[in-house]
């Protein structure tokens, strides 16, 4: 039974890690190869493709966009915690919201936020945030509200009442309960809610494309400069090498903190 | 006004607050276009029209073809991913338990960005350059043609549902693992054999997740944007248009805008009503 | 409270304020492939030369390439200031010429370019930018094949059967350069193993037939062979006709017969080249830009040095390719339009399209701009010559919905090859959408 179940994992984590193999045996490829050799064993391999994407230039700069994805996705998933925190226990704690509010912010996830993005874009033109990581920051907060405020209010939840209790009994005022008590009790639920939206907020494409021209170009807009070859057809080995590397700091976070994430997804979406 | 409800309208002002100033005025703005005859030309002084766009849009074929698309991807890969993700937690729940790490590698597909993994799939199915039908065409003589009409719709489910099976299964897998020792133990004491005792104690345990699964990945599967676009577009007279790529074709033809707007916020209510039905569902459930 | 205070000024770090731009003329390019490359050497020679003031020096902008032109209509109707300078292509004139101004490109204009290059980049008789490469259609063609058929009495049999049994006329084999569409047609049906299993290439041609506009373009000069265009001399929408039904009904019945790989519904630029390049196709109608690569021995081995580019075939009305041209205009926005304006001017003159030529752009240059780079780059002759002899525009293709139209039609059209659709329904949407979106402006 336990050789069927590893074949079973086998094949499962074969079949839905297939693109992640074939991106990364094309990265290994020179361009002739690629045309010539479809299978997945790599005959020639080279580092060429790597070297064009790491290689700075005038037009390329690969760091500059994983230092910009960084920065806005860092914004774009700890702005959330600071917002949803309150909003999520007097949810939980209180029930205060729990009919128009946590439904609108919730609702949020089902949107198609391309509608948002002209008069946001008209917003930042005249406040001179356009082409700015924070403005790009503060545009993934939005999109990474509903789950956070999801995964937080069930936390909350979970945690036992009798612990706010006791402290107000020692005279402790609701702000400083929040921050004494129940943040360290919610350190899983926060990381998790931060990993999940950094993720998120990484993957972005269109917020950034539309509001980011060149300071502040996120990886996945400027992963896509690489992609062009002559006359509008793709370089199919360097496109394969940079999505490499543009997907390395989510997968390495993601990896760091798979235990984390798992146990408080278990506790958002048991209770609904 | 009591003090504690002076606080909690404190405590909610940031969330409020924020939410105003980012999407305050785009709402009214996009109300005020959906309502309006406008294009980019006139971004700055639409001409309000009365309800003829959203007449426009319900009447539109294409608007309702992409609603129903939408649906159906939404519903099937919703209940494929759920279906295998259930399946993989609890099958595989033996070796994850004891090898935590395989977790890593079985979420791996969630952490792409959709649209690069549309690109990279462009490669992967190709007949000439790609590793799948070169495989196909090895072991078995022959691979299907794989975004010809007739096949596009399930290869792009299968693609959505290869990359977000990994979500599913880990809500599973840690559901599943919370289900205390004590009660799988009094079950087997009882003698109950191992299907037995699933289908009897731990799938109703399993229910709400269940529910909760089916919930998220119908929602993200109706909003699905980018793996489609990046790989068929509209797809052949419009084949392959989902909702959001409708809305977002609609916006960008360089014509009037108020159709694409009032789209969108009929989409926009119809998924407010329905979110707001299953929140007030599941709220009847929790204890 | 301090680790509190020192995080907070280290996220303060990482968002430093953008710097206000400097007095210079900002131009958006075309970004990707030779053109980036072209404009990059441009600018340089402009920027070193000793007239060019401090404040009128090029910085060159590059964006995404993909939704490169959603993004321009987002910033351009906006009123962007982030760039005086921005591509332009004659499709989309129309769409953007209420956001840009007419440029006057100097006396030397007329000269380097010729006449109708020139008037790629006009909407209502207004200049509206310089064109700097030309965009237009090849055949590409496998020689060898074609040898080796046209040596093979048997294979001429074989040939001649087939045009029989599927076109209905008992056509011979013809060296590709006197081709018609039906002698393309019959060439790849013989070319596929599906119709005949002897043939040395799986699949006889590679039709683009992805829902996107441009392919709509690679696919009209077609029925243009045939007569076809877009509205008759009174403006009535004449894409119902036979032209068109004879060109569409050909893709379909290529299709249908396998002469093109099934995913051509899906197929673009760079799946088209990827088919190609494998050895597997023997002729494709496609954009000039791929000849280099396809010719190149780095990235297409397999077929780089047998294959031949050829002007598209010839039908009952002449040999046509669809033309059209990339450029750059001046946004009505721009912080500095005189500066820009004086960069076009520069770039409309023969010792700047000689940099632009030299450094892989692929302008349609005539006269002695031609001479000077005929040398370096002989395929600009044959581009110029095909622009100038086989170029056409359709009636109402340079107005300001063009690109809708092109998008309407590509939607009807790959229905009806697709399957999805009859050619009548698919005609008549399109004549239903293009009439309304080619009806005059309502005075």
């Amino acid at each position: 039974m336990t050789a069927l179940r590893w074949i079973v994992l086998g094949l499962a984590a074969l079949l839905m890690n297939l693109p992640v193999i074939a991106t990364l045996a094309t990265s290994l490829k020179p361009p002739a190869e690629i045309m010539g050799n479809p299978g997945l064993w790599v005959e020639s391999p080279t580092l060429a493709n790597y070297a064009t994407v790491v290689t700075v230039s005038d037009r390329l700069d690969v760091w500059a966009y994983l230092g910009n994805s960084a920065a806005a996705a860092t914004l774009g998933a700890a702005l959330p915690l600071l917002l949803c925190l309150p909003l999520a226990f007097v949810a939980a704690r209180r029930g205060y919201g729990r009919r128009l509010l946590l439904p609108l912010v919730v609702n949020l996830r089902a949107l198609p936020l391309i509608i948002f993005a002209i008069p946001i874009y008209l917003m930042y033109q005249s406040a001179g945030l356009l082409d700015t990581r924070v403005g790009l920051g503060l545009v993934l907060a939005v999109v990474n509200l509903p789950l956070t405020a999801l995964i937080l209010l069930n936390a909350i939840a979970d945690i036992p009442r009798e612990l706010d209790e006791a402290a107000a009994m020692d005279g402790a005022r609701t702000g400083r309960m929040i921050w004494r008590i129940l943040v360290p009790a919610l350190r899983p639920a926060l990381a998790t809610s931060f990993v999940f939206g950094f993720i998120t907020a990484w993957n972005e494409f269109l917020f950034g494309l539309m509001l980011t021209t060149r300071e502040a170009v996120p990886m996945t807009v400027g992963a896509s400069f690489f992609f062009a070859g002559a006359g509008g057809g793709v370089q199919w080995g360097v496109a394969a090498a940079v999505i490499v590397v543009a997907m390395l700091p989510p997968v390495l976070l993601g990896l760091l903190m798979y235990r984390q994430i798992g146990q408080a997804m278990v506790a958002g979406a048991v209770k609904g | 006004m009591t003090p504690r409800a002076r606080e909690n309208r404190w405590l909610v002002a940031p969330a409020v607050a924020f939410l105003l100033l980012m999407l305050g005025f785009p709402t009214v703005l996009n109300v005020i276009y959906s309502l309006s005859d406008v294009s980019f030309e006139t971004l700055r002084s639409p001409r309000l029209d009365g309800l003829g766009n959203y007449g426009e849009v319900l009447s539109d074929g294409a608007f309702w073809a992409s609603l129903s698309f939408s649906l159906r991807f939404g519903a099937l890969t919703a209940v494929a991913e759920v279906l295998l993700g259930l399946f993989l937690a609890v099958f595989l729940a033996p070796l994850l338990r004891r090898h935590p790490w395989l977790l890593a590698v079985l979420t791996l597909p969630m952490m792409i960005a959709p649209a690069m993994m549309g690109l990279m799939y462009r490669l992967m199915l190709h007949e000439f350059v790609g590793p799948l039908p070169h495989y196909l065409f090895l072991w078995f003589g022959s691979s299907p043609a794989f975004l010809s009409p007739a096949w596009a719709f399930w290869t792009i489910a299968a693609i959505e549902v290869l990359q977000w099976t990994p979500f599913t299964l880990l809500l599973f897998h840690l559901a599943y693992a919370s289900i205390p020792g004590e009660v799988r133990e009094a079950a087997r004491m009882d003698g109950a054999r191992a299907f037995r005792l699933f289908r009897r104690i731990e799938l109703p345990m399993l229910l709400p997740t269940v529910l909760v699964a089916l919930l998220i990945r119908l929602i993200d599967g109706i909003r699905v944007f980018d793996n489609i676009w990046v790989l068929v577009g509209a797809g052949a007279g419009g084949s392959t248009t989902s909702l959001p790529i409708y809305i977002y074709t609609a916006f960008f033809r360089g014509g009037p805008l108020g159709p694409a707007l009032a789209a969108s916020v009929l989409f926009a209510l119809a998924a407010f009503a329905t979110l707001a039905l299953a929140l007030r569902l599941a709220g009847r459930r929790a204890p | 409270m301090t680790r509190t205070t020192s995080l907070i000024a280290l996220m303060a770090l990482a968002f430093p304020l953008a710097a206000p731009a400097a007095a210079e003329v900002t131009v958006l390019g075309w970004p990707g492939g030779p053109e980036e490359a072209a404009l990059r050497a441009a600018a340089e020679a402009y920027n070193a030369r000793p007239e060019t003031a401090e404040e009128d020096r090029v910085e060159l902008l590059f964006t995404s390439r993909d939704g490169f032109f959603d993004k321009l209509a987002a910033d351009l109707a906006a009123g962007s200031t982030a760039f005086d300078a921005n591509l332009i292509a004659t499709y989309s004139i129309g769409r953007y010429a209420p956001f840009m101004r007419p440029v006057d490109l100097g006396p030397q204009a007329a000269a380097t370019f010729g006449d109708a290059v020139l008037s790629t980049m006009q909407f209502e008789g207004e200049q509206f930018g310089v064109p700097t490469d030309l965009s237009l259609h090849f055949l590409y063609v496998r020689r060898d094949l074609m040898d080796a058929l046209l040596a093979d009495p048997e294979a001429q049999a074989t040939y001649t059967r087939i045009a029989q049994e599927r076109l209905g006329e008992a056509l011979a084999p013809k060296p590709p350069e006197d081709w018609t569409w039906r002698d393309w047609a019959a060439a790849s049906l013989y070319f596929s193993q599906s119709v005949n299993p002897d043939s040395p290439t799986r699949y006889g041609t590679v039709l683009q037939m992805k829902n996107l506009l441009f392919n709509m373009m690679v696919f009209q000069s077609l029925p243009r062979a045939y007569g076809a265009d877009w509205m008759d001399a009174e403006g009535n929408v004449t894409v119902d006709s036979e032209a068109y039904r004879t060109g569409l009904e050909l893709y379909k019945l290529l299709y249908d017969a396998g002469a093109t790989p099934p995913d051509s519904t899906s197929y673009e630029y760079a799946e088209a080249n990827a088919a190609y390049a494998s050895g597997q196709v023997a002729s494709m109608v496609q954009w000039n830009a791929a000849a280099g690569e396809l010719t190149s021995e780095e990235t297409a081995p397999a077929v780089a040095a047998v294959t031949d580019t050829l002007p598209p075939p010839a039908g009952p009305e002449g040999r046509f390719t669809h033309v059209h041209s990339l450029g750059l205009g001046i946004n009505a926005a721009a912080e500095n339009p005189e500066g820009a304006e004086r960069f076009l001017q520069w770039l409309a003159t023969p010792e700047a399209m000689a940099v632009y030529a030299r450094a892989g752009g692929a302008p349609g240059l005539a006269g002695d701009a031609l001479a000077a780079v005929a040398a370096d780059r002989p395929d600009l002759a044959q581009l110029g010559d095909y622009a100038v002899n086989y170029g056409y525009v359709m009636r109402g293709a340079t107005g300001a919905n063009a690109l809708a139209v092109y998008e309407r039609q590509a939607a009807d059209f790959t229905g009806y090859w697709a399957g999805t659709s009859t050619l009548d329904e698919a005609l008549a949407s399109a004549t239903e959408g293009m009439t309304e979106l080619l009806a005059p402006p309502a005075q």
